[in-house]
């Protein structure tokens, strides 16, 4: 691995993102197992057909955790991997129909109502798998801090793609504003802090590779907007 | 719209999800019954599963699936990419099949640039249902609009093709056709433009992508342009360019090492080989290329691991390769191992049971023998060389003729080579830079002022044969014409000059007394001769263009098709 300090950092972030889905993953093969456990033969959950899918989820959840942690082994030996960068013509509407059809469920579940605005027609230079990873980032996180409703919004704004992930909740606290901030004028985030962070970390580094003509991807995060609550800005060239 | 799930139902209605055939290709049980129910609430019912590759080409070979949900990895065995391969050249799928590769992460397959077989679309997992139905009618939109094209390329009509990209192009401009595809569009057109001889063309749509955004195939388009024109140091540093921006546009290490090849550098062509197998090793035509290239530096043992990786790639996939086998037996022989070299001819015959390979192999052997001096075998070699082509008329290739000819002179036969070199230059009687590599395999052989003489008198029978042709269909005497020109073609069955004026004189011939089916078959025969030996040839394109023009169903534009001229010797 080479001693760059971006590559240093980089590391760094892959640790955090590999500690915080551990994290994940313990709750829920806590949460699961805690349900199996619970349920004596002759209760409900146990004679339903849910119990054998739960267990089967648990058997997963196991499975995930092993191969993270070879994974975690394996990388210091292969060193910084590089993304391979696909930049393609997306149509912005087809983009939005995709990020809904991938959160539909989840966000129905929350009792959280979902909006798509796309400019018709628009289409734009970008690749797709790494921008609906950061807008299904930021709606996963603006779950947390939304009331009930969350809208995204794809248009042209000063000869860049805008898109923005916006709720009607309180807004984000300051220390996420200062982080997001910090992120936009190329600072060292500190993704340890929070998850968000996290988030925000990979967000810029998928801002930062799209590039035209000397200028880079945005990211940054507000108060205010459409719904009145927090607002997640990326915005590509 | 807050109800996003409603234009989707009104797309399932338009495409028939239902009704088709599915096949999921997966390891992984847990996965395939995640997909399968999916599928389900999407309405299929007929879902078929493979856990491995071999299971999946068995599925395959025996039903025509519509949509194939396929993991790129499948443990053992073959990969996602290599069942896609071979079902697309054993014509498994139809054109309308959906292959959609699934990954957990993103491939560098997807941005290498080169693999010829692409799929409709990469998903990354975790895959939901709506994700699957977004994806499913996006690809199934695309691959109507892209139908005609396909159609026309199918047909080797490029020119037609290459016009209904425009047409594409000009309804997105409009507004009235789906904008999204216009790169696409471009991309593809300039493709077209290349296969039909013209790259001008092609630079044009690359151009027009390049003014709108940096893409790395349209760069590494246009120095491929430039090394096919002979400009091979622009050439290089565009790829060098291309690598810079994206070190996994691997294509452009295939193509940089080309360009340094021609340039006659070898060892920087090897480093770039190296460093591109390192990248991706996983590719019959790159290690066999590599390999290729150790060869010619004497670099034995690592074209030993080339084409052994080539070998071991070619086990599982479709796209293997008998060059790796009998490269291997030319190291074997050079390392002084001919039992083992003679263990690998064995084997390729049996992997390769052709005719050419068998012609091959035992060109092979000679050179083994010969190289690692035992002159005696090598001669018994060249021998039963002489007696092969004596049974058979047939020739192999240019190249192949070449190496044969340099190893009957050198194991001490005369006749046979001396027939070789003068049956390459009559099929190639304008191409200088052969001529000279003939010549100085005559020098080599101490037999430089007969070489002169042969030469000549090759060229000019070659000529004769064709000027006689042109002859006969000025004065108009074109059933003659025709006659003759079958005649020329079965002499000179690789002559590009001959193969072109038939196929001219054949269309004329239509274009006076009317379209008549047996001609324009033999027509088509003769251009697929020429696009196999020789493709890219703007010539190909014009011919197979009006051809196309005058099949019955079009009938009405052949006013437009204006006869070409049949060019003399």
């Amino acid at each position: 691995m080479d001693d760059t300090p971006h590559a240093h950092e980089l590391f760094v972030f892959l640790a955090a993102t590999a500690h915080d889905m551990k994290n994940s993953i313990s709750v829920v093969s806590g949460t699961l197992e805690r349900l199996l456990d619970d349920d004596a033969p002759g209760t409900a959950l146990r004679d339903s057909t849910a119990y054998p899918q739960m267990a089967q989820m648990l058997y997963q959840t196991r499975r995930l955790n092993d191969n993270l942690m070879q994974l975690l082994a394996l990388y210091k030996e292969v060193g910084t991997p590089a993304y391979p960068l696909d930049i393609a013509l997306a149509d912005v509407a087809q983009l939005g129909e995709q990020v809904a059809a991938g959160n539909r469920v989840l966000l129905a579940a929350r009792a959280i109502d979902f909006e798509v605005a796309a400019a018709p027609g628009l289409c734009w230079h970008l690749d797709e798998d790494l921008v609906i990873g950061v807008v299904n980032h930021a709606i996963n996180n603006a779950t947390r801090y939304t009331r009930d409703r969350i809208r995204l919004s794809m248009g042209e704004c000063e000869g860049m793609l805008e898109i923005r992930v916006e709720d009607n909740g309180d807004g984000f606290p300051p220390a996420l504003l200062a982080a997001g901030a910090a992120a936009g004028r190329a600072r060292a985030v500190d993704f340890r802090a929070n998850s968000a962070g996290l988030g925000l970390y990979f967000a810029t580094e998928v801002a930062k590779m799209h590039t035209h003509r000397g200028t880079a991807g945005t990211v940054r995060l507000e108060n205010g907007g459409a719904l009145g609550g927090g607002c997640f800005v990326l915005r590509l060239p | 719209m807050s109800a996003p799930a409603q234009p989707d139902l009104a797309r399932i209605q338009e495409v028939a999800w239902a009704d088709k055939n599915y096949l999921i290709v997966d390891d992984f049980v847990g996965i395939r019954q995640l997909l399968r129910e999916s599928l389900r609430n999407l309405g299929a019912r007929n879902i078929d599963q493979a856990s491995s590759g071999g299971e999946a080409m068995n599925l395959l070979g025996r039903i025509r699936y519509d949509v194939v949900l396929c993991d790129y990895n499948l443990g053992e065995g073959k990969n996602g990419q290599q069942v896609l391969e071979e079902a697309r050249q054993r014509n498994l799928l139809n054109p309308s099949s959906v292959w959609l590769m699934v990954s957990a992460e993103k491939s560098t397959e997807s941005v290498m640039g080169a693999a010829e077989h692409q799929p409709d679309a990469y998903l990354i997992k975790p895959i939901t249902e709506g994700v699957l139905l977004t994806r499913l009618n996006r690809v199934w939109h695309k691959k109507q609009l892209f139908r005609p094209i396909d159609q026309a390329c199918a047909e080797k009509d490029y020119l037609r093709a290459a016009r209904l990209c425009d047409d594409e192009i000009a309804r997105g401009a409009e507004g009235e056709g789906a904008n999204v595809h216009r790169i696409d569009l471009l991309r593809m057109k300039a493709r077209l433009m290349e296969k039909s001889g013209q790259p001008l063309k092609a630079r044009e749509a690359y151009d027009e992508v390049l003014a709108e955004r940096e893409y790395q195939w349209a760069r590494a388009g246009l120095a491929k342009i430039r090394m096919a024109n002979g400009e091979l140091e622009q050439a290089r540093q565009l790829f060098q360019g291309v690598i810079a921006e994206n070190r996994y546009y691997i294509d452009a290490y295939d193509q940089l090492a080309l360009a340094y090849q021609q340039m006659g550098q070898l060892e920087e062509a090897c480093s770039v080989l190296e460093r591109a197998a390192r990248l991706s090793p996983n590719s019959v035509p790159r290690q066999r290329h590599f390999g290729q290239v150790c060869l010619k530096l004497g670099n034995v043992g690592m074209a030993e691991k080339a084409f052994r990786k080539c070998i071991a790639i070619g086990e599982y996939s479709y796209v293997k390769t008998a060059d790796a086998y009998l490269g291997l037996a030319r190291v074997c022989g050079m390392k002084n191992e001919p039992k083992e070299a003679l263990l690998l001819l064995g084997m390729v015959q049996r992997e390769f049971p052709t005719d050419d390979v068998r012609l091959r192999a035992k060109i092979t052997e000679g050179m083994v023998f010969h190289e690692s001096g035992d002159y005696r075998r090598a001669r018994k070699a060249g021998d039963e060389l002489e007696e092969m082509l004596a049974v058979s008329p047939q020739r192999p290739d240019t190249t192949t003729c070449l190496e044969m000819a340099t190893l009957l002179f050198s194991v001490g036969v005369k006749e046979a080579p001396v027939a070789l070199l003068c049956y390459v230059i009559r099929n190639n009687h304008d191409s200088l830079l052969l001529q000279d590599e003939v010549q100085q395999i005559f020098d080599k052989a101490r037999m430089g002022e007969e070489g002169v003489a042969l030469i000549r008198a090759s060229k000019k029978e070659a000529a004769d044969l064709m000027n006689q042709g042109v002859l006969l269909w000025k004065t108009g005497k074109l059933d003659e014409a025709i006659a003759w020109m079958r005649h020329a073609r079965t002499t000179l069955p690789s002559n590009l000059r001959i193969l072109f004026n038939a196929a001219q004189i054949l269309l004329s011939s239509m274009q006076q007394n009317g379209y008549n089916i047996l001609l324009a078959d033999e027509a088509i025969d003769v251009l697929m001769q020429v696009d196999r030996i020789h493709p890219g040839q703007q010539r190909f394109a014009q011919l197979m263009e009006q051809l196309a023009l005058l099949a019955p169903e079009t009938a009405t534009h052949a006013a437009d098709a204006s006869a070409g001229a049949v060019d003399p010797a």
